[in-house]
């Protein structure tokens, strides 16, 4: 019976039909399908269709009389015509009846993007396909287009793709993308909008790491270095490794977002919109384990052969270093060269376990450069393992929920930054009572009865030296400045009990202001902290 | 870490004088406590002592409670505050605190 193929594959039957069945053929077809069912009763059926061409109803009776015997019986790969019958006939609403997928070819089409598992395509003026790498890559399909969904529901600008098509032996999806030019691009065509690119990049990239995620909805990245960091074991003394493995440890859960794959071609300009694509790898965790990827893609993998970026990113290693480093300065705030070469070699530690896991696993060590190149990124873990204690790196914001029980957490991420000013006592103690204040008044009332966030960032800036402190909520909209102060004079007895904290806040500090912007309520204050 | 100051309330009666000395921190956190220990003790109490000369830092929460003490005793007795430090004697002044409360 050539019409059907088949056999049973542990606890699934898998049918494959071709050609026409009607009439003349449809009691054969049902015998050869009996054959095969019968080896395992009432298990579930997967017909491939590709190849069938017509089925009449006589051969749409057989399958009925299938599903009799074995409930779950699914259709894939059905050309458009047959689609149509399984359609018209109601069996599309009795079993689950994919349609087969259309065929894209990406010949000659102009590559936009690459990420860790496939390759991005314009195949028309509207339209780009990524094309996996993993031939059966249906389920990570599925998972990217998961994932972009629930970044989307948390306000990160990307694309969902709309269709899975078939691209030589595997799977591509399919997404729309009008006139997207990548950040790579912008960085190798007009190198004049350089700091334009590092700004909107590093826009971007603090929105993704403000991005509370639900807990339990992507990966924990630190699981993955962890795993990375235990695959350097017989590469480094025991000393290092235990260092190493210490410090990963100690990276604190966090329940922001990370994109996994944060480098220029994956951001794209869209008309005017700023858009993060290639979504597979997104995850939660610290900012460093990001930092770390970052380094890789426009530093790491080009230490050794530094025409690599230029294959990668289509712009030069001094253009890669220039945007690496403007990036960092920007997303750290700072210019002081020390601080940015402090939390680069942080990241270098992470990204240098990483590549090297992943060349020695790609038989590296088997070739005199990948020898030379795996070489050179274990001398420089060794030494940067030998100077560095902490993979940790002070964000200068905070972002937690508005509750009391926060507090001391906010307290403690102020004070940091006044310690580390030398910050008279006294003048620490009335910052802590202003942050106080103004923190338990958000969590009290912004967002009452309900919940949020607040973000508090800190600037410390010299001549003279003056800390600056910003509280940002998205309650609703008050302005606690516009309270009318408390009679400090009168007694006890006539004092009211309450309204005092943001008259505290007000006198502790010197400087102290109010804001609605853009749906949030922005207050900030200032002190000088010098004696 | 700031995380680990805490307060301690340590209460010392007499007759019916009660010394309570504060240690550490009375803010949104910690004034409750106070607040709490304060309620089921004072019913006795004709004279209040407060020592705070430990006391590292008072915000509003805690000055709430100093002041719904300073009006239980107002009624019935008396309340002094001893040991007040130059941080938190800012505080008092800033807020009109010195006024209202008896500070030795």
């Amino acid at each position: 019976m050539k019409e059907v193929r088949g056999e049973v594959q542990g606890d699934r039957i898998s049918l494959i039909l071709s050609g026409r069945i009607d009439s003349n053929n449809a009691g054969d077809t049902e015998a050869a399908i009996r054959a095969i069912a019968d080896q395992a009763p009432g298990k579930p059926v997967l017909i491939d269709a590709e190849g069938l061409e017509y089925i009449s109803s006589a051969g749409l009776r057989v399958i009925l009389r299938l599903r009799k015997t074995n409930e779950d019986v699914h259709i894939i790969n059905v050309n458009p015509e047959v689609y149509e019958i399984f359609d018209m006939t109601g069996f599309t609403q009795m079993m689950t009846v994919d349609k087969a997928y259309r065929v894209v070819s990406v010949e000659g089409a102009e590559e936009i993007g690459r990420g860790a598992n496939g390759t991005i395509y314009r195949i028309d003026q509207d339209n780009v396909v990524k094309v996996y790498n993993n031939a059966d890559a249906l389920e990570e399909i599925q998972h990217e287009r998961e994932v972009a969904r629930k970044a989307l529901v948390l306000g990160i600008p990307t694309a969902i793709s709309y269709d899975v098509v078939r691209v030589n032996d595997s799977y591509g999806s399919v997404f729309e993308l009008l006139n997207a030019k990548s950040f790579s691009k912008i960085l190798a065509e007009e190198p004049e909008k350089m700091d334009w690119c590092v700004k909107e990049y590093v826009d971007l990239l603090k929105k993704i790491h403000g991005t509370l995620v639900p807990k339990g909805q992507l990966p924990v990245l630190k699981d993955t270095v962890l795993s990375w960091g235990e695959f350097m074991k017989p590469y480094l003394t025991e000393e290092e490794h235990e260092k190493l493995m210490r410090m990963i440890n100690e990276i604190p859960e966090d329940d922001h977002m990370v994109h996994g794959d944060y480098h220029t071609k994956n951001v794209e300009l869209v008309d005017d919109e700023v858009l993060l694509i290639d979504m597979d790898t997104l995850a939660v965790g610290h900012p460093i384990l990001e930092l770390a990827s970052m380094y890789n893609a426009f530093i790491g993998y080009s230490e050794y052969d530094h025409n690599n970026v230029k294959k990668f990113q289509g712009f030069d290693f001094e253009t890669a270093l220039e945007f690496w480093h403007k990036v960092l300065s920007a997303y750290l705030e700072t210019s002081d060269e020390k601080k940015i070469r402090e939390v680069e070699d942080k990241a270098r530690i992470i990204g240098l376990i990483r590549m090297i896991r992943r060349s020695i696993r790609r038989k590296g060590l088997e070739t005199p450069d990948g020898k030379a190149e795996i070489e050179l990124w274990l001398s420089e873990l060794k030494e940067l393992l030998g100077k560095t204690d902490s993979l940790l790196f002070r964000s200068n914001e905070l972002d937690v929920e508005a509750t009391g029980e926060n507090l001391s957490k906010v307290i403690g991420f102020v004070t940091a930054f006044l310690e580390e000013a030398d910050c008279p006592l006294k003048t620490q103690m009335q910052i802590e009572v202003a942050v106080e204040e103004i923190f338990v008044n958000i969590a009290n009332y912004a967002y009452a009865p309900e919940q949020g966030n607040a973000t508090v960032r800190v600037e410390v800036s010299d001549d003279p030296v003056t800390v600056t402190i910003q509280f940002i909520d998205q309650g609703f909209p008050y302005d606690p400045l516009a309270k009318q102060d408390p009679d400090v004079t009168m007694s006890a007895e006539d004092r009211q009990i309450g309204g005092l904290g943001i008259f505290m806040a007000k006198k502790s500090m010197d400087d102290i202001a109010y804001r609605y912007e853009n749906g949030k309520n922005i207050l900030t204050m200032k002190k000088k902290i010098t004696g | 870490m700031k995380e680990d100051i805490v307060l301690t309330i340590h209460k010392d009666q007499d007759g019916d004088a009660l010394k309570v000395t504060l240690e550490g921190r009375l803010d949104t956190m910690t004034a409750p406590e106070l607040e709490k220990e304060l309620k089921g003790s004072l019913d006795d109490v004709r004279e209040l002592t407060f020592v705070l000369t430990d006391l590292e830092y008072i915000s509003s929460a805690g000055l709430r409670v100093l002041l719904m003490a300073q009006k239980t005793m107002s009624s019935k007795g008396s309340m002094k505050v001893t040991g007040v430090n130059d941080l938190v004697r800012e505080i008092f002044e800033v807020t009109g605190f010195t006024e209202i409360l008896t500070i030795e």
